[in-house]
C-alpha cells in the first residue's frame, strides 16, 4: 500500500516542524526517514499514524486519509519507541493489539504463536510486560506491531535505548521479521548504520523538508546537498571554491593524487587492530583510518593528503 | 474503660440481636453515602482525566482549586449549601433543605474534589503515550478511556476509597443540611453526636464501632478489588 504526502506543513508554536511539498513511500518496500534529532522524523511518522493532522496538506495510505475509517481497523501498525505495555503479561498486550485489529480470538492465539516463535519471545510470553529487559521489551513491542500484518509498518527508532549485544541481534534479524510480517515499511532513525542496514529506500529529512529521496545507493552516491553528504558521513571540504564530500574511507595519505590537502594531525588513536588518525584540514575535521602497516604520522606535524573518492556538492 | 466495654458489649447486642432503628440508619447512612459517592464518581473521574491530560488555559488554575477542594472542611460545605437551599436562600423554592437529597448534594460536594484530585494524579501517572499507543490500534474513544481506566485502576478505587470514607465519616456538613430528623435523615455520625449529648456513651460509642465496621467492609470490598492481579 502506498503512503504519499502532499504539500504537508505543521506548525507549532508558531514554529514550522514540517514542510513537505511532495513524498511517496513504495508499496512493499522498507524505507528508512533519516535525519538528525528534531528534523520531524517522529512527526512524520505521527502523520502517517493519523495520531497528528496537518496544519495543511494531504495524507494518504492507499489513497484514503490515515486512522479510523468507519469502523475497520487502522490499516497500519505502530511502534512506538518509547516502549509502553498495558498492564498484564506480554500475550495479554499482543492479544489486545490484535482484538483492537479485529482479529478473531482463535486466530489471534495463531498470530501470537507465530510472531513469538519468529522474534524468539515464546518463553516470555506469561511474564508481566512491564518487567522486561530493555532488549525483551523491544523484541514484544515490535511483535506487537508485526503480529498485526499491517499494510503499512511504522517503527520509531526500532534500536534506540538498547544495550549492545541486543542491538547486533536486532539489527540481523529485523530485516528478516518485516520480510515475513510487513509489507510497506516505514522507519524512523537517526542512526546512518541502522538505515543502510535496514532499509533499502532513503529519506533524508532536514530541518522539517525533505534534503534526498531514493534508493539508499543513490542517495549515497549523489547527496548533492552538503548536509545531506554530513550526514551520511561524507567530509565536506572546499577546493579551488568548489565544494567536494569525501566519503567514509576516501582519505588516503599522500599528496600526489588530485584533490589533495594538507591536514593537521592533532591525534592518533589506537583502536586495536588499526590506528585513526584525527585532525584538520582548516576548519574541517578529518578522520582518516591507517591500513596495517602504514607509517603513523605523529601528533602535530603537518601531512599531505588525497581523496581518491569525492563527490562534487551544491 | 467502663464505658467502652459497655460500648463493645451494646454494640455486639444491637448488631447480634438487631434494632430495627440501627438496621434503618446503616441503609440510610449507606444509600446517601453510596449515592453522593456514586454522582462524585460519574462526574469526577471524566473531570480528572480531562485535567490530566487536557491541554487549555486554566488548567492548572482547576488543578489547583480542586487540589484545594480536597481539604474544604464538610462543615463549610454543608453551610453553604444550606444558605443556598434554605428556604429564604436562592433555591429554597425547591423545599429540599433539610433532605436527604440536600445531605447527597453536600456529600457529593465534599467528595468530587477527591475523586477528581486522585483521578488526575493517576492518569498523570500512567505512561503519556498509553493513550497514543491505544489510538494508533484502533481504539475508540470509549474503548480507550476504558483501558485506560484499567490501568490508572489503583489510583480510582483510592478515589472511591477517599470520597466514601470521608463523606461517610463527615458529621458537619449532614447536620447542617440534613438536621438530624430522627427516621429521616439521622445517619450514623449524626446518631453519634445526638446520643452522646443525651450522655448515652455506651450507645454512641456502639454506633461508632458500626460506623467503623462498615467503613472497613466497604474498604475491604474495595482494596480486594484493587489489588487483583490483571491475567
Amino acid at each position: 500500500m502506498d503512503v504519499t504526502l502532499e504539500n504537508v506543513t505543521v506548525v507549532r508554536g508558531g514554529r514550522p516542524v514540517l514542510d513537505i511539498r511532495a513524498l511517496s513511500f513504495l508499496s512493499g518496500r522498507t524505507t528508512a526517514v533519516f535525519g538528525p534529532n528534531g528534523a520531524g522524523k517522529s512527526t512524520l511518522l505521527r502523520l502517517i499514524g493519523g495520531l497528528e493532522r496537518p496544519r495543511g496538506g494531504l495524507v494518504r495510505i492507499g489513497g484514503a486519509a490515515p486512522g479510523l475509517l468507519d469502523g475497520k481497523p487502522p490499516r497500519h501498525a505502530f511502534a512506538f519507541q518509547e516502549r509502553v505495555f498495558l498492564r498484564g503479561t506480554v500475550r495479554r498486550n499482543l492479544d489486545l493489539a490484535l482484538d483492537l485489529h479485529h482479529v478473531p480470538p482463535d486466530e489471534r492465539a495463531v498470530r501470537i504463536a507465530e510472531v513469538a516463535a519468529e522474534l524468539g519471545i515464546a518463553a516470555i510470553l506469561d511474564r508481566p510486560a512491564r518487567q522486561l529487559s530493555g532488549g525483551e521489551a523491544q523484541r514484544v513491542n515490535l511483535a506487537r506491531a508485526l503480529a498485526l500484518r499491517a499494510p503499512v509498518t511504522l517503527l520509531d527508532e526500532p534500536l534506540s535505548g538498547i544495550d549492545r549485544p541486543a542491538r547486533t541481534h536486532l539489527l540481523d534479524d529485523l530485516p528478516r521479521w518485516l520480510a515475513t510480517f510487513a509489507t510497506t515499511t516505514i522507519l524512523v532513525t537517526h542512526d546512518r548504520e541502522e538505515a543502510f542496514r535496514l532499509a533499502d529506500q532513503l529519506v533524508v529529512l532536514v530541518g522539517g523538508a525533505v534534503y534526498a529521496a531514493g534508493s539508499k545507493g543513490a542517495v549515497f552516491r549523489d547527496p548533492r546537498d552538503p548536509a545531506v553528504a554530513e550526514l551520511l558521513g561524507y567530509t565536506v571540504l572546499s577546493c579551488d571554491g568548489v565544494r567536494l564530500g569525501v566519503p567514509p574511507g576516501g582519505f588516503r595519505i599522500g599528496a600526489e593524487q588530485s584533490p589533495a590537502f594538507t591536514l593537521e594531525v592533532e591525534r592518533v588513536v589506537d583502536m586495536g587492530n588499526h590506528p585513526h588518525l584525527l585532525g584538520r584540514v582548516g576548519d574541517v575535521r578529518v578522520d582518516i583510518r591507517l591500513g596495517p602497516g602504514e607509517a603513523v604520522p605523529a601528533a602535530g606535524s603537518r601531512i599531505g593528503i588525497s581523496a581518491t573518492q569525492h563527490v562534487s556538492l551544491r | 474503660m467502663n464505658d467502652l466495654a459497655q460500648g463493645v458489649l451494646e454494640a455486639t447486642r444491637l448488631l447480634l440481636w438487631g434494632d430495627r432503628e440501627l438496621w434503618a440508619i446503616v441503609g440510610r447512612t449507606l444509600t446517601i453515602s453510596g449515592l453522593a459517592t456514586f454522582f462524585a464518581m460519574m462526574v469526577g473521574v471524566p473531570a480528572g482525566y480531562a485535567l490530566a491530560r487536557g491541554r487549555f488555559r486554566g488548567r492548572t488554575a482547576l488543578l489547583a482549586l480542586m487540589n484545594t477542594g480536597m481539604g474544604m472542611p464538610p462543615v463549610v460545605v454543608g453551610l453553604i449549601v444550606w444558605l443556598l437551599l434554605t428556604r429564604s436562600g436562592p433555591f429554597g423554592g425547591l423545599e429540599l433543605i433539610y433532605t436527604r437529597t440536600a445531605m447527597v448534594l453536600a456529600q457529593f460536594l465534599i467528595a468530587a474534589p477527591l475523586v477528581v484530585g486522585f483521578t488526575a494524579a493517576s492518569v498523570q501517572a500512567l505512561p503519556p503515550q498509553l493513550p497514543d499507543l491505544l489510538t494508533s490500534l484502533g481504539a475508540g474513544r470509549l474503548r480507550t478511556l476504558w483501558l485506560l481506566s484499567g490501568e490508572a485502576r489503583l489510583g480510582l478505587l483510592a478515589a472511591v476509597m477517599a470520597g466514601f470514607g470521608a463523606i461517610v465519616s463527615e458529621v458537619g456538613a449532614s447536620m447542617t443540611v440534613g438536621g438530624n430528623l430522627r427516621g429521616s435523615t439521622r445517619v450514623l455520625t449524626t446518631a453519634i453526636v445526638t446520643e452522646t449529648g443525651r450522655g448515652n456513651l455506651s450507645v454512641a460509642l456502639a454506633l461508632g464501632l458500626v460506623l467503623l465496621l462498615l467503613a472497613f467492609m466497604v474498604n475491604a470490598a474495595l482494596t480486594l478489588l484493587q489489588q487483583r492481579r490483571p491475567h
